[in-house]
């Protein structure tokens, strides 16, 4: 501790420098944050979906094969269902063809929420129920449209009605949030019996069942109970939890680590080569003031130490100060990219890397400066 | 002595120096190559992309969709679909009808190479017009065309390289029923897995009573118009018709954005880092010439061609800076296959994104330059000849 001063006084021997290499191992570790954290962030929201929650859709594929509306009894009486909720899923588009929005379309079955990653006040539950033509709102649509409960909405649903209108209009009886990062920003719910009733085309079809467990660890077993009842049928099913259907989401990002690993290795190479250039210009200029400490007494192993404090001092001050950057801007990016965070793993990585690099960069000029011999640095030969 | 001579006479000197001052040379150099190798490689993405999804759009094709439906959204019921042949301005095929194609589509899952994760793959029923007519860019390499009612998928080469199964005689169970591979076809460059097959009997395996969407070749490009007229007057028609061209843009639009905006937010980020890293290095040899410089000056060289040689020296640095990076980007990662959001294909470095990355290390050189070149110009002669 009682180095620190001296520590100090070498990096402010050169101001304009020290805070160039400051900025510059800012910048380097506010872009690995970004970058890191939006990977951290996305494994994180995998592990975070529910795994008790289940989706029973079609074993041809999610999006695009539907299921009877009829296997919904043979669902819920397998043991461990609490609740079995039928969803259709449509598209919507508000005013212009530009302006789209989700629809879900669900059964209100008694405690249909619970099959799901919203949360509904349980006042605009009951609405939801009453109502034929309600229609609950996620936050960010009332935020983008300005709803209110109350309004009559007219949308373009890209399924006709019976009379071969594909304008629809619903009653907003309600806001919801949602937790999911899968489920898309801009999202409705309506009614399906109504929705099923008045649709031109594809009656009792559905997209998928959600269902909630009556206990989280019977997820595998009920599941796998599921798609036995429809083996070998003509509606094979695939049961999966949100957060196996995260995952899969997960890997069809595809390669994200690549990307990277590529990126952040680029970084920290130009910025080892800018600060191992820096550290041994600065040696060579302060060869007098190394020969002097010397002179009064440092080992050479104290002047090692010296040098690769001061390298430690400027990466971690750099480091800490771009992952701050790098934390305080991820609220904005994740109005982009949903679920981003920066877990504490990403800040251990972190300094980890910032020390190591520091630690590397520093190492030749460190040996220099240990090597460095009183009588020819004080002669004036090593000067620059 | 002018400010060309003078200029010209300081930038050798500099030039000359360049061997005595490797490591701030090299941090420039690696600096620049480096944020510009990450930018030029990422916006070969989206280039990649976007070259490759409409690589083989043609003028005369348009896409007829249900009204405001997207993708897999769209659904034509089969009345609507006849109405489609009977539209104006379409050309007529070697079979003597109008040539549309209506195509069936389903998105499947299956396994990609090598690992054996989850992708969709989307398999298209079309209906019996000859596809040679219209769509002549389709060439076979192996096997051929399959039989309507048989069960056979015909496969474009990129899927039997990114998925597992689609080698010739490969079966595969979809919708209860199994399909054999009989045909391997390129498309031009196009890197996104195609199944064809036929579509009724697509329909009827996954009990479907409506098509996807329609694609048809008119007979010139000024037919569009009559075309989408006749949509617009026809009521009972929940139809929309767009180019093709306009159609796939709008389909790759997204991703374009997404990659483009982390292409440049990355590179922006990079060139910052360089910047710093050059302004740091010119400094630093501005600091050790100073003599060199303030005797140049005594003997009368200007102030002003000594600041504009430093800021010529930071650009002559960056620049070759800016073609190693280009080249490894090229070296590394042209044609490169990736399938990001389940979007396959080709990572394509053109000249275009070369450019912009020596655009880029331009300004590097000349924002890092700046500086370092004032402190040059206005350096105290006598205070600096001077010091030792």
């Amino acid at each position: 501790m009682k180095y620190l001063p001296l520590i100090w006084s070498g990096l402010w021997r050169k101001p304009g420098r020290t805070v160039l290499i400051f900025l510059q191992v800012s910048v380097a570790f506010a872009l690995f944050g970004v970058l890191q954290g939006l990977k951290t962030g996305v494994a994180h929201a995998v592990s975070a979906a529910r795994a008790d929650l289940l989706i029973v859709h079609s074993r041809l594929s999610f999006i695009a094969q539907s299921l009877p509306a009829g296997l919904l009894e043979q669902i819920r009486t397998v043991p461990g269902v609490k609740v079995a909720v039928p969803v259709e899923l449509f598209g919507a588009t508000y005013q212009k063809p530009t302006e789209r929005i989700g629809g879900v379309a669900v059964d209100p079955v008694a405690d249909w929420p619970s099959a799901f990653t919203y949360t509904i006040a349980p006042a605009y539950v009951a609405a939801f129920s009453k109502s034929r033509t309600a229609m609950l709102i996620r936050d960010l649509v009332a935020e983008k449209y300005g709803w209110k409960i109350g309004d009559h909405i007219p949308l373009t649903l890209s399924v006709p009605q019976k009379d071969g209108s594909t304008t629809w209009a619903f009653d907003v009886v309600g806001t919801f949030s949602d937790t999911d990062i899968g489920g898309g920003r801009y999202i409705v719910i309506v009614s399906l019996p109504y929705f099923d009733e008045a649709r031109l085309t594809g009656k009792g079809s559905l997209n998928h069942f959600n269902i909630a467990l009556t206990d989280p660890k019977l997820a595998a077993p009920v599941a796998d109970r599921i798609d036995q009842r429809f083996a070998n049928s003509s509606h094979e099913t695939k049961t999966e939890s949100l957060r196996e259907l995260a995952q899969s989401s997960m890997q069809m990002i595809g390669d994200f680590d690549f990307l990277i690993h590529a990126v952040v290795g680029a970084v920290l190479v130009a910025l080892l080569f800018a600060t191992t250039t820096m550290m041994i210009q600065s040696i060579h200029e302060r060869t007098p003031e190394l020969a002097v400490l010397k002179t009064v007494g440092f080992t050479d192993g104290a002047v090692l130490l010296l040098v690769l404090a001061e390298a430690l001092l400027v990466f971690l001050a750099g480091a800490s100060f771009g992952l701050l950057l790098a934390t305080l801007s991820l609220p904005v990016a994740a109005r982009f990219v949903p679920g981003l965070s920066m877990p504490g793993v990403v800040l251990v990585i972190g300094f980890a890397l910032g020390s190591a690099v520091a630690l590397i960069s520093a190492s030749v000029p460190a040996l220099l400066a240990a090597r460095l011999r009183i009588a020819t640095a004080l002669g004036g030969h090593g000067a620059a | 002595m002018s400010f060309t001579r003078q200029f010209l006479a300081l930038l050798a000197m500099s030039l000359a120096g360049i061997p005595r001052r490797v490591g701030s040379v090299l941090t420039i150099l690696i600096g620049v190559s480096c944020a510009v190798g990450v930018l030029v490689s990422m916006l070969a993405m989206s280039s990649g992309a976007h070259s490759q999804a409409l690589g083989n759009v043609s003028d005369d094709r348009v896409v007829i969709t249900s009204l405001g439906a997207r993708g897999i959204e769209s659904s034509i019921p089969r009345e609507e679909a006849d109405t489609i042949r009977n539209l104006p301005g379409l050309k007529i095929g070697s079979d003597g009808k109008p040539m549309v194609v209506l195509q069936s589509i389903v998105p499947i899952e299956g396994r990609r190479r090598p690992a054996g994760t989850r992708g969709f793959f989307g398999l298209i029923g079309v209906t019996d017009s000859p596809l040679r007519d219209s769509q002549p860019e389709m060439r076979f390499t192996e096997g051929r065309m399959f039989r309507p009612g048989l069960h056979e998928l015909t496969v474009n080469n990129p899927c039997v390289r990114q998925f597992t199964g689609f080698a010739i005689g490969d079966r595969r169970a979809i919708g209860g029923a199994g399909w054999t591979v009989v045909g391997h076809f390129d498309q031009g460059d196009a890197q996104q897995c195609v199944v064809v097959t036929d579509a009724e009997t697509l329909m009827s395996t996954f009990k479907s009573n409506t098509y996807t969407q329609a694609v048809a070749t008119l007979q010139s490009q000024a037919a569009y118009a009559s075309l989408r007229q006749a949509l617009e007057a026809d009521p009972s028609l929940h139809l929309e018709v767009r180019h093709e061209r306009e159609a796939m843009e709008e389909g790759i639009k997204q991703l374009n954005a997404l990659l483009n905006f982390a292409a440049y937010f990355i590179g922006s980020i990079m060139a910052a880092g360089a910047t710093l890293g050059a302004v740091n290095s010119l400094y630093s040899i501005v600091d050790s010439r100073r003599r060199e410089i303030a005797t140049l000056r005594a003997i009368g060289f200007g102030s002003a061609p000594v600041g504009a040689a430093v800021l010529s020296e930071s650009v002559a640095l960056a620049l070759p800076g800016a073609a190693l990076g280009a080249f490894l980007a090229w070296a590394l990662f042209n044609r490169m296959a990736v399938s990001p959001f389940g979007f396959s294909f080709h990572l394509i470095v053109t000249s275009r994104q070369a450019a912009i990355g020596v655009a880029w290390a331009l300004a590097m050189g000349l924002i890092g330059g700046l500086l370092p070149a004032l402190r040059a110009a206005r350096l105290p002669v006598t205070a600096a000849l001077r010091a030792t």
